[in-house]
Order: structure tokens, then sequence, then C-alpha cells
């Protein structure tokens, strides 16, 4: 029983969380009221480096409404808590008196209104002992860490090739920090009864906001229950348990009441990780004919005190090329700053650009096409490991985007082109994601009346996990799409890991197939020596599912139903789980593969106001065997709308003096709307990958990266001037 | 309607307490009495004392579109408005919009083309949607980028909010 033959599978069905979705009935963790249930609002340090000398919580406890006020004075010590794929978890609030960063909760207020008590937050009186607070990415005040992700690669000689190299293009490349901003507010609404902790968040990951939750107060995990039915987005900003998490759930604790905290915008800035900004120093030796000869990347990012981010930067471009001589280092300085996090293609949103843009601008060094330049240096097996990739359709990408946006149409020249006065530029970048992917599981029931129920921990952002993995149960179970329920979104469902590093699709379907196929076999022992099955003594291998039955591979009238074999054993139901971990690459003999990508960008430089447009983008996406298109297309159309953001429009500014965002709302902080976006191209290629039964590659990441440095690099085509910072302005484009 | 006439339909103090207000809200065509809070913005107001939670809050600052409501048949931010502004008006929200179970055109085209993803601004985006249809702003896609630009979509489904709203938009031109 393999998925050869795509049915269910691959249409473009609509979301099946979208008729709740288009009449505003999903429900949220901010739109959770529970009976008694009050609310929380913070209070927020307003200084980033030192100590709290006074907090007064007197004239706040007096007013109307207030139930209690949280601080380091009388907050219980919590344990901190685990560590795991992304690293430790933020540490706990209201633990002592020392100021990390501007906007780090001091004190938390409960009262029986929101009003009520955000008017009691404004109430807390804080003194302070300020210090000098560590802020810019360059001071050497601030700690330097080398190689923190155990990530930095070599391979041959790039000091000395680059030393010999006929062309050398050397270059600093700077990006902005961003913040993630989903739509939703990050809302947390905490009940404790018995002993026992509920939980509604915006989390990505609810097992392990769970296990969190459950080492830091020190309860049994059987005793927490997290649920993240529908996000508001999160883009990253929900992999970890951030200390709102914990206020929430140690107000409710005090109180002894449910309770409700809503972070405010301003608070989504500081409170629940960004993108980090960057320096990258970008060396690439070629030879006259384009051949790379080596490639250096060193990248400096920030991190926060006492934290840690997982944000591989330079370590991507080890992989990215076919180049014999390689040095790859990622650095990270200690600031007095909110705590970093993963935002939408973490790490390589950021080391692309740098990449991408050297690549573009050592084809001009060499008067090579740009897109020639790539085709000249593809990796054809990965070029680290020597191994085949599991799956690679890059070169189709770019053939196929190439195709479908014109480039043959550029004139090479600089300025060039017009339209009107408008000046107009095409560029390009390769995009080569890192795959990731990590243990999952699942579970699979079929009932008496013949209907499937399959459900993980896992969650459903935006990305269509709801949608796509009912659709796969509906295949692999050889049910129709109505026939099939998939819950996710619930801690006490099987283990899931977090919906991020594009890994989710890849981790939790390969568990969804486990299990539907362990519960087929599950079916099969059931009549293994039943007289009356004509599937008695068949295996799995001797099978196929459809219409509700399961019948003989070869003959598809000799078989039955689930109805009739539960109904014949006297069974409610039958259920088995699955799970999927990752497979050993040595030990399958293939360089596991991420997705890849082809961007092309035309822009529109009005040369006189430093305006730039960008009326249309070609994507072209290897993401393996996909799972619906109309959904991937969503993917990679939005995570294409971030790398607009990005290359254009976002910059968090913080204060160098004082560390406080100066920018922090949404009026300030500018990101895409509508009217920033032209014509958004989409076009899938490529083969199911062969690393895994189901074949897929997550698609939710790769859109992004590409989108900066095929628009600078257009930018660079339409008026010759070379921008290395991100984001791209009015100011860059009149200096 | 004139300063004068809004004026005119502005809360009366509640009797005993100078922060409260009684208020008269006509949501979706029902009437509801509400003692709140002269504070309370229409949108908490329809959240969190009607239990309309389809209205969201992406920013309580005017900056994103989330809660926009249909207040006389015109879009506001419900988060800018306050409740008490609101006595004796007529309030469309998402909850309003099908009827007898069935799907506002809009509503299923944004379903047909996924002009969505996380869903959260979908509601704030049908109903300036809705708005868009009677303004008359549907003439072009530009012309329907450009004023949809104050509806926030982070989920990026820009192309296709555009799509489906084109399309109904079509339909009613036929
Ligand atoms: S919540 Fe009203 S505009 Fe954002
Ligand atoms: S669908 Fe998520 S913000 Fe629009």
């Amino acid at each position: 029983m393999t998925l050869t033959r795509p049915v269910v599978v691959g249409a473009g069905v609509d979301r099946v969380d979208g008729p709740l979705k288009v009449a505003g009935a999903a429900a949220y963790s901010s739109d959770i009221t529970l009976p008694g249930m009050v609310h929380v609002a913070l209070v927020r340090s307003t200084i980033a480096a030192g100590r709290i000398t006074r907090l007064d919580t007197g004239a706040a406890e007096q007013l109307p409404g207030v139930l209690a006020v949280l601080s380091h004075h009388n907050a219980p010590r919590l344990a901190a808590g685990p560590t795991n794929n992304l690293g430790p978890t933020p540490p706990p609030p209201l633990q002592d008196d020392r100021i990390r960063h501007h906007g780090q909760y001091l004190a938390a207020v409960v009262a029986e209104k929101p009003y009520q008590a955000a008017a009691a937050a404004r109430a807390v009186t804080v003194e302070y002992e300020r210090t000098e607070p560590v802020l810019r990415i360059e001071d050497p005040a601030g700690e330097l860490r080398t190689d923190p992700f155990g990530m930095d690669a070599t391979r041959g000689d790039a000091a000395g090739a680059l030393a010999a190299a006929e062309v050398v293009h050397e270059a600093t490349y700077v990006t902005a920090e961003n913040t993630n901003n989903p739509l939703g507010l990050f809302a947390t609404v905490a009940q404790w009864s018995g002993g026992r902790l509920t939980v509604h968040d915006a989390t990505q990951w609810t097992s392990n906001t769970c296990q969190t939750l459950a080492q830091m107060f020190e309860v049994p995990e059987s005793a927490v229950r997290v649920y993240a039915k529908y996000v508001g987005g999160a883009f990253g900003s929900g992999l970890r348990v951030w200390p709102h998490v914990v206020l929430a759930v140690l107000a409710a604790r005090t109180v002894g009441r449910p309770v409700k905290l809503v972070l405010s915008r301003p608070e989504m800035f500081t409170g629940i990780g960004h993108r980090p900004n960057t320096v990258q120093q970008l060396r690439i030796g070629a030879a006259r004919d384009g051949g790379f000869v080596a490639i250096e990347h060193e990248a400096l990012q920030t991190v926060a005190m006492d934290d840690e981010n997982l944000e591989p930067v330079a370590a991507s471009s080890a992989s990215a090329y076919a180049c014999p001589n390689v040095a790859t280092r990622d650095r990270q300085r200690r600031l007095n700053i909110p705590c970093p996090g993963s935002m939408r293609a973490p790490g390589e949103a950021q080391a692309n650009f740098a990449l991408e843009s050297a690549i573009d601008e050592l084809s001009y060094l060499l008067d090579m096409d740009p897109l020639d330049l790539r085709l000249r240096n593809y990796a054809q097996v990965q070029p680290q490991f020597g191994l085949p990739w599991s799956s690679k359709a890059l070169r189709e990408c770019y053939q196929v985007g190439a195709e479908r946006f014109g480039w043959s149409r550029r004139d090479r020249r600089i300025g060039a082109m017009r339209d009107g006065r408008w000046l107009v530029g095409y560029g390009m970048a390769g995009v080569s994601y890192l795959w990731w992917q990590v243990h999952c599981e699942a579970r699979a029931t079929i009932g008496s009346d013949g209907t499937g129920y399959v459900r993980s921990a896992a969650t459903d952002i935006g990305t269509g996990t709801y949608t796509v993995m009912r659709q796969l149960s509906a295949e692999l179970l050889g049910l129709e799409l109505d026939q099939v329920r998939f819950d996710l979104g619930d801690s006490n469902l099987p283990w899931s890991p977090q919906a991020g590093g594009s890994g989710l699709t890849g981790a939790l379907g390969n568990a969804v197939h486990a299990a539907c196929r362990e519960l087929i076999r599950t079916f099969l022992r059931t009549v293994v020596n039943d007289s009356a099955s004509p599937l008695r003594g068949c295996t799995i291998d001797d099978v196929a599912v459809s219409g509700g039955r399961i019948h003989h591979r070869a003959d598809g009238k000799l078989g039955e139903s689930f109805v009739a074999i539960l109904a014949r054993h006297g069974l409610d139901e039958l259920t088995a789980d699955g799970v999927s971990d990752p497979p050993d690459p040595q030990e399958v003999g293939m360089a596991p593969a991420g997705a890849f990508a082809a961007k092309f960008v035309e822009v529109h430089v009005d040369p006189d106001l430093g305006l730039l447009r960008v009326p249309r983008i070609v994507s072209v996406v290897d993401g393996g065997r996909i799972l619906n298109e109309k959904l991937a297309r969503s993917q990679i159309i939005g995570a294409t709308v971030g790398g607009v953001g990005q290359a254009i429009l976002e910059e968090t500014v913080t204060d160098p003096r004082t560390g406080r965002i100066a920018n922090a709302n949404l009026g300030d902080y500018l990101v895409a709307v509508n009217a920033d976006i032209g014509e958004i191209d989409v076009t899938f290629v490529g083969e199911p990958d062969q690393l895994t039964p189901l074949g897929t590659k997550g698609v939710g990441e790769v859109g992004l990266p590409g989108t900066a440095a095929a628009v600078a690099n257009a930018v660079y085509h339409a008026t010759g001037k070379r921008i290395r910072s991100l984001p791209i302005t009015i100011d860059d484009l009149l200096g | 309607m004139s300063q004068d006439s809004r004026n005119a339909r502005a809360a009366q103090p509640a009797a005993g307490d100078a922060g409260t207000v009684r208020v008269t809200l006509t949501v979706n065509g029902a009437d509801h009495e509400l003692l709140i809070d002269s504070r309370v913005t229409l949108l908490d107001a329809l959240r969190d004392e009607l239990a309309l939670t389809g209205t969201k809050k992406g920013c309580d600052q005017g900056a994103c579109g989330a809660c926009t409501v249909l207040v006389d048949g015109r879009r506001v931010l419900s988060c800018l408005t306050l409740a008490a502004q609101c006595d004796r008006r007529q309030v469309a929200t998402i909850e309003g919009l099908s009827s007898d179970g069935r799907l506002h055109p809009l509503q299923e085209a944004f379903l047909r083309h996924d002009g969505f993803q996380c869903g959260y601004c979908t509601p704030g985006q049908i109903m300036s949607a809705v708005a868009l249809l009677h303004e008359g702003r549907t003439g072009s896609d530009d012309e329907i980028r450009e004023f949809m630009s104050g509806n926030i979509c982070r989920c990026g489904a820009y192309p296709n909010i555009v799509a489906a709203i084109r399309e109904v938009a079509r339909q009613g031109a036929r």
C-alpha cells in the first residue's frame, strides 16, 4: 500500500476550516471566554539594563476591580523550562530584580475587567538603578559567541583559494531586525481546577507548551492540557513558551479563577521574538569562466541576555553551490534586547540576501548572465557530504522561472529598460532551503459507522494542516473526504513537533501514513483466521483500500468493508498509532533535501522620487510531493509577500540610547499591504522526495528567501545602485 | 452624517455612575441595551459584552483593519469607535453576513480563492469588501488593492483576496 496514485491528495481542495473562518466562527485563544474569567495586564520595563530599586503596587491594588498584582516581590520561584531541539525555554518572568531589556515584564495585574487591569498596570510605579545597556551589534562590550550552533562548516581551503582566485567579490551585507507581527494578538487563557491546568494559547507547538508548563509549575504533564485549535498566524513567534504564557498561568493560580491575558500590539514587539538583525561578510572567488573556487561567509547576529536562539545564518551557504573551498562562520552578539526568535525562514531569510546579492555582483565582474552563473555552479550532489540529493529540481526551477518571467527579454545593460518615467529592473535569486525533520506521532481510528478519525497534537497556523492531513488520511484509509475527521491543536493528542522549520507536513504526514497503515494491518490481523472474511491471511502488501473497503490488490471485488469487519467481530472501533522519525542520511545514502526555489522579480524605480514598486514576482518551487496545490500555492504567495516586506518595508527600530523600540505598532512598523503587492506567479516542479514514504518537502518558508535578493538585484539592474542593506528605502535610492 | 446629528445620538450617562453609560446597539438587526463603562470601544462591546467574537482585534490602534465593521452601512474601525458613539445606530458584523445558513457571495469567494490562511484578518477583510462593493471601488484590480489596503493580511493572502473580490464584483455587474 503506497501513495502511487494520488486521488484525493494533490487536488486543490478548499480549506476544511474555511467555512468557520469566513464566518468569524473559528475561536482563537483571544476569543475564549470562561465563566468567572478575569483579566491580566502587564507592566514593562522602561529601561534596558540595570535593576529595580523600588516597585510600588500599593496604588494599583486599591483600584476598582483589582484582584492581585504579581511582581518579583511576591511571585513564587519557578523551575526553568526544558531545553528542546530549538534550545532552552526563555527565562521565567518575575524571578529577580535584574533588567535585561526594555519591555521586560516587571509586574502582572489581575482585575475583573480588561480595562481595569490596564488602568491598574499604569498605576504601578517602578524606580530603577540604570546601567549602560549594550544595544548595537558592533559593540565590543557585548559578549561575542563563536560557532553558537556547532554548524560552522569548512571544506578545502577557502582562504588559500580566495588569495589565488582570478576574480574575487567581497562585500558586507546588513539586514534589519524584523518583527513577526502575526495579526492575531497572542493570548493565553489559563484555568486551574483541582491541580489540573487547562490553557488555550497561541502556540505552534502544544506538546512543548504542555511539557514546559508542567516542568515550570512542577505538576505532571498529564495534569496539563494545552489547546491551540486556531492560531491567528505566528510565523515562528509561537515556537517558544514566552513569559506572558507563564504569567497567565501564574495569575490563574494566584487568584484561583480563570484568567485571560491578551498581549497588546506594542507588547507583540518585545515579548514573542523577532528576526535578529545581521551583519554578513561574503567573499566569493571564481575562475574567469565563472566556476566558483571559494565561498567564505561570516554572519554576525544578535541574541538576548540569558537566552539562546537557534538561527544558523551562514551555515546554509555551505550547501547551496558546488564549490571546492568553503568556510562558513556564525557569530552572535549578546545585547540588552528582547529575545530574538524564529521568524519565517529563520537564518535563511538573512543569509540568502547576502549570498544571492553577492553572486549577482560577481556576475557583473565576470560579465555573465546571473542565471548562467548559478547554473554554472549548480550543486548536482550535496557538496558538503558528496551524497546525491534525495530530490532536487532547482535546475527546472530556474528554467521554468526564466520562461514564465521572460528573462530572455532582459536587456543586460544597467538602466536600459524603462516604462515611461520609471526605470525597470529584472533580478533573480536561487534558494536552497535546509532540511528539517523531527519525531512525530499520530493515531488513527475507524468506527463502526465506517468513518475515520485521525489526530495529533500538531497545530494549523494557517498552513492548511487540518485540510491536507484530512485529505491524506482519506486517501490512506480509502474513504471520502467527508468521512474522515482530522483533529489537532490539543496536547492530549499524540505528541507532535512544532509547526516550524517547514518540517511539520513531512513529520506529521509520515506519522499519519504510519498510523493509517498500522490501522489497516490491525484490521487484517482481526480477520487473519476469520473464515468468513475474503481477506483472511492477507498481509498489507496484498491489499489496497477504497470506498470504505479493504480489498485484494489484484481483485477489487474480493474484499469487505471496515463496517462489516467491525460488526462481525463485535467491535465499536479499531485504533492504531503511528510514528515517524527522520531517516539517517548515511544509512539511506542520500543527502536529505529541503525545498528549492527560483525567484524572478521585476521592479520599477522612480528615478526622481526614489519610489520602488514590485509589480511582478515569479516563483518556481520544488517542494517534492505537493499534497494540496491550492494551499501550497497560498503558502508561497504569503511567504513572498513576507519577502517583499523584508526587502522594502520592514525594520524594527531601536533607540540606540535607551533600547526602546521606537516603532512598536502597525502604523510605524511597515508591513506589506494589498497595494504593495502586484502579480505573484507560482509554479511547482519536481518529483516526490525519495527520503520518506510521503515524499513531501515543506513549503511554508521557501517562498520567502530569494525575494529580497532578487529585488535588490533588480534594483541594481534598474538603477546601477547596489543596495547591500535591508530594507531598501527611498533614502537608499535617492542617495 | 453631520457633527450635530452625531452628538444628538450620543448615549446618555446612566444615573448614579458618572463613568457608566446606557447604550442601545442595533447589531445585525437586533437591539441590545448595554450599561457599560464610557471608555469601552465598539470592538470591546461587541466582543466582551455581546460575545460576538467574529470581529477581531489586531492592534487596537486603528492600524490593521481586523476590527472593521459597518456602522450605518459605512466601514469603520471598531477599535477607534466608542460604543457610546453608536447608540441607536445600525452595526453590521461578520456574524450577520450569512443568512439562513447560506454564506454571503464574498464569503464563498474567499473560500474558493483561498483568500486567507490563519483567518484572523478575514472577518475584517470581508466586511471591508462588502463596503467596497457599495462604494463602487472595484473597477480594476489596482482599485481593489488600493481601497483594501486598510486591511492588513500578515499571512499575505492579498492576490487571492483581490481575486475573490473581483469575482463577486463582476458577478454583481452582470
Ligand atoms: S484592531 Fe482596529 S484597526 Fe487594528
Ligand atoms: S489570513 Fe492571516 S492575517 Fe490574513
